[in-house]
């Protein structure tokens, strides 16, 4: 009902006050009333009796005067003689002396002197004088009710009346009225046939008279209150009548009003009283219980804005119960508060090195964004720790977290200003302070060296090796997510391509959106005749001649153009559709093979097969029906560690290729986990040493030292050798000095179309240098250069 | 030829009624000629009454009014034909009145309001009235018809009068009872 407790408080307070005055006013009222009433109904009382009294006494004197005439000599004799005029000079004297309103004689025979005999009932008044000696009562002339004194005349027998009669009128009762302590109304009702008239002019009261009416049937002597217009209170005084047949009666009447009357100040100070006091109530209430909810309003107030995540604290001026609730309240929040920051913290914190974690990277990225102005960039830079399980192993877990958090602050000392935060356990990123990618290139480039310097941990110093990849977005083009994982793709990009760090290759990535939808349009394209197979010669380091190729995919797409071979052969990998890729291939190099032969070139053709499928039956099945129904001279190569994936199936694929008699490359030697013992397990021709090796032979040192014992290896093993990556033809000359079987690279021949192969394949000659004469590949070189030129 | 009427007056709750007159016309006519009745025609004023209260008088009696008192009285008749008024007199004997007309002469004492008293002139020789016993005996009315009524002042009928039923009379003794109301006698 009452939203405010304020208000709830003084309603009640107010209601309370009010109810009991109320009773108070009430109980007043009524001890007053009756009090009035009691004091009006003895005045009353009082008052009837005083009139039984006055009345008894004019009567006597009417009486006297009446008996006094009625006894006289002179008198006497005029009445008896019939002596008329003495008679009515007579009653006329007597009247005028006594003030009478009315004097006459009634004589024995009927005769009425001093008075007309058609103003009253002459038979009754007759009837009625007979009937009693000095009969007297109310009797109604000319329709007035008046009280009539009789006296017989005696002469010396009975010879009539002498009559006396006073009316009964208002004037009459007004001198009644004033002998009475209060304003009493009197006035005489008598009674004509079932109707009580008041003598009293003006119209009629008929509740009144209907009141006399009840009063006189039931006798009823006490005052009484009679309802009804304004309420009275009324006492009925019979009068004796004349003749007995009919009633009259003193009505003396006063109005309850008139009793309250003396009251009513009382009434009306108790009243007033109680309505000053009852505003006092009301205010004294709603102060107080403003200072009661004063506080709690405060507190629900600073509740909410607690809720809404304000810093709210409320003012405790009060030791009681409310200023302690207070006081609590403010510790509450306090708690609240720290306990917030807390959780915040930790939300925004790595637990172990006390970095911000990548929910803090992404929110310093949004925040960033919202504040460089149009043109700027937002830099990241995600540095990732090299061989980072392997450290981790080396030196423990607790070490390379360690390692972690002072690489984080070594950064921020190199640094100032950027956001260092753990991206996953062995990359961090930086939110660089700069705006502009290339100035972040260039920064990252100086710091290289300082950020590279090893670090302590543990009493040791530990090698840092990191790569970075480097992402940049301006405003509205990225979001924070995004630009994450394009650094980490950066960082992916730089470590394929063994760099140490470079910005996202928007180009080499593609568009990522677009990759799922590719693998349906290679499908496609298989169908279509997009795809096609390059081939990178593989040339004889004994005879110079160029013995075999190695088959690669190629897709040119109708729209994109150029897609790079990782990208789609990685995709088909994780999508599943390896096998038809390969089967493809497969196809396409056993027709190659057969447009070589047919142009007079026998050279045995590579084909890369994924680990994927080096355990499936099946494929293997359909490859060796493939090779054997075409009589193709094919070379499967695969990775040493699709081998380590599933041995047991591996090798057994392996073995069954071996006997259907299609010799098995291992591709990409070294660059995994070289396993001497599944060497000794995969029944392999070749072995193809990873061009990382290779590629920096011509500098010497141990790369050169591991190709030639590799070499050495795989010919006691039975396999022959084959270096990939030869670019130089320094290089191509060691490899020929260490007894390197064959050679793949730019040096000897980019990748090329089949047409282009024959037409290699027709020019090519090589001058290899004799086994005691130093290595002339000049000639090579420039010719490869030439015939690459694709 | 005559004989006695004898007529006994009672109230009606069988009270004897005295003083009451009883009238008797013989054929229905008054007496011709002097009326003579044996009682005294006096009516003394003794012990402030009139003595005797009820006296029955021929037409033309002078009534005497001795005052055995030693008070004064004043007394007076206002009756129709037989007004008189004897003014203040003390102890004598020798005042009269002349009682002219048949009829009531109702006397008073003007000093002395209770003293009542009643003549009644009549113009028949058979009149009298009743004693204590309420008895009267109307002697030697001459045999035949007659006409014969009760009077008594407080009679309740009219001119306090009341005819008789018997109509005739004859040798011996004729009787009758009648019962009369009276009234109270006003102002007493």
């Amino acid at each position: 009902m009452f939203q405010r407790l304020q208000t709830k408080l003084t309603v009640l307070y107010a209601g309370l006050f009010a109810l009991a005055l109320s009773l108070v006013a009430v109980t007043v009222y009524v001890a007053i009333a009756s009090n009035a009433q009691r004091a009006v109904r003895e005045e009353m009382a009082a008052s009837g009796t005083v009139f039984d009294r006055i009345w008894a006494l004019r009567n006597q004197r009417l009486q006297d005067g009446a008996e006094l005439l009625s006894r006289d000599f002179g008198f006497r004799a005029a009445v008896a003689t019939h002596d008329r005029p003495t008679v009515e000079s007579a009653v006329a004297n007597l009247r005028q002396r006594l003030g009478l309103d009315l004097a006459f004689t009634v004589g024995v025979d009927g005769d009425v002197v001093g008075l007309d005999p058609a103003r009253l009932d002459l038979e009754k008044l007759w009837s009625a004088l007979d009937a009693e000696d000095g009969a007297q009562g109310v009797f109604a002339i000319d329709g007035k009710p008046y009280q009539l004194i009789s006296a017989p005349i005696l002469s010396p027998t009975l010879t009539g009346w002498i009559v006396f009669a006073a009316k009964l009128d208002e004037p009459e009762m007004r001198g009644l009225e004033k002998l009475s302590a209060i304003g009493l109304d009197a006035q005489v009702f008598d009674q004509r046939g079932d109707q009580w008239v008041s003598a009293d002019s003006g119209p009629a009261n008929k509740p009144l008279a209907a009141f006399v009416a009840k009063a006189m049937q039931d006798k009823l002597r006490a005052p009484a209150v009679l309802h009804g217009g304004a309420d009275s209170l009324v006492l009925v005084k019979p009068i004796r009548t004349l003749d007995k047949t009919s009633g009259a009666a003193l009505v003396l009447r006063y109005p309850l009003a008139q009793a309250m009357a003396p009251y009513r100040p009382l009434m009306a100070a108790v009243i007033v009283a109680g309505l000053i006091g009852a505003a006092l109530v009301a205010a004294a209430s709603w102060a107080l219980s403003r200072g009661l909810t004063k506080p709690i309003t405060a507190l629900d107030i600073a509740a909410s804005r607690l809720r809404d995540g304000e810093d709210v604290s409320v003012e405790v001026t009060t030791q009681d119960e409310i200023g302690r609730l207070a006081q609590s309240f403010n510790q509450m929040a306090s708690e609240i508060r720290e306990r917030e920051a807390e959780m915040i913290r930790q939300a925004l914190h790595d637990g172990e090195t006390g970095l911000p974690n990548r929910r803090a990277l992404e929110r310093a990225i949004e925040t960033r964004l919202n504040t460089i102005a149009p043109g700027e960039q937002v830099v990241i830079a995600a540095i990732g720790f090299d061989r980072f399980p392997q450290v981790r192993a080396a030196i423990g877990y607790e070490l390379a977290t360690e390692l972690v958090a002072k690489l984080g602050q070594r950064i921020i000392e190199i640094a100032p200003g950027v956001l260092v935060s753990r991206l996953t356990t062995s990359i961090l990123c930086v939110v660089s302070a700069s705006t502009s990618l290339d100035r972040v290139l260039g920064l990252v480039e100086d710091a290289l060296p300082g950020l590279e310097a090893p670090i302590e941990v543990g009493g040791e110093l530990v090698d840092v090796h990191i790569t970075q990849g480097l992402a940049a977005t301006t405003r509205g083009e990225l979001d924070a997510v995004r630009l994450i994982e394009r650094a980490l793709i950066a960082l992916d990009q730089s470590r394929a391509s063994h760099r140490k760090f470079m910005a996202f290759d928007a180009a080499a990535y593609g568009d990522t959106s677009a990759n799922l939808s590719l693998m349906s349009e290679m499908l496609e394209a298989v169908r279509k005749g997009q795809l096609y197979l390059n081939h990178q010669p593989k040339l004889d380091l004994r005879t110079g001649a160029i013995t075999g190729v190695e088959a690669l995919a190629r897709w040119n797409h109708p729209t994109r153009g150029f897609i790079r071979p990782d990208l789609f052969v990685g995709m088909a990998e994780e999508t599943g559709h390896i096998r038809a890729l390969t089967d493809y291939v497969l196809t396409q190099a056993i027709e190659d093979q057969a447009r070589l032969r047919a142009a007079g070139h026998d050279v045995l053709m590579s084909v890369n097969v994924s680990g994927r499928l080096i355990d499936d039956y099946a494929f293997a099945e359909h490859a060796i029906a493939a090779v054997t129904a075409a009589g193709a001279r094919l070379c499967f190569e695969i990775t040493e560690t699709a081998v380590i994936g599933n041995p047991d199936v591996a090798l057994s694929v392996l073995d069954r290729l071996a006997e259907a008699g299609i010799p098995v490359s291992i591709d990409d030697y070294g660059s995994g986990l070289s396993s001497l013992a599944y060497l000794k397990q995969i029944r392999a021709d070749e072995l193809k040493i990873d061009k990382a090796f290779v590629m920096s032979l011509e500098a010497g040192g141990k790369d050169a030292l591991l190709v030639k014992s590799t070499v050495d290896l795989a010919h006691s093993l039975g396999m022959k050798v084959t270096a990939e990556g030869v670019e130089t033809r320094e290089g191509l000359a060691v490899l020929q000095l260490m007894g390197c079987d064959l050679a793949q690279g730019y040096h000897i021949a980019r990748p090329m179309g089949l047409d282009k192969l024959v037409d290699f394949l027709g020019e090519w000659s090589i001058e290899l240098p004799s086994e005691d004469s130093p290595p002339l590949l000049g000639e090579v070189a420039r010719r490869a250069g030439g015939g690459s030129a694709a | 030829m005559a004989g006695d009427f004898t007529v006994t007056v009672r109230s009606a709750d069988g009270k004897p009624v005295p003083d009451a007159v009883v009238m008797v016309y013989p054929n229905g006519q008054p007496t011709k000629g002097p009326i003579k009745f044996p009682w005294p025609y006096r009516v003394a004023q003794q012990n402030i009454q009139f003595t005797p209260f009820m006296l029955v008088v021929p037409v033309g009696a002078d009534v005497a009014f001795p005052n055995l008192d030693k008070v004064r009285h004043h007394v007076y008749s206002f009756s129709a034909g037989n007004k008189f008024e004897i003014k203040l007199y003390g102890h004598e004997e020798n005042r009269t009145a002349k009682m002219n007309t048949a009829g009531v002469a109702a006397i008073g004492c003007n000093i002395h309001d209770q003293m009542v008293g009643f003549i009644r002139v009549v113009d028949t020789q058979y009149a009298g009235k009743t004693d204590a016993n309420g008895v009267v005996t109307i002697q030697d009315v001459p045999t035949g018809a007659i006409k014969a009524s009760v009077w008594h002042p407080y009679m309740r009928a009219m001119k306090n009068e009341k005819t008789l039923s018997t109509t005739s009379v004859g040798a011996g003794a004729a009787r009758e009872q009648v019962a009369v109301e009276l009234r109270a006698p006003a102002g007493r």
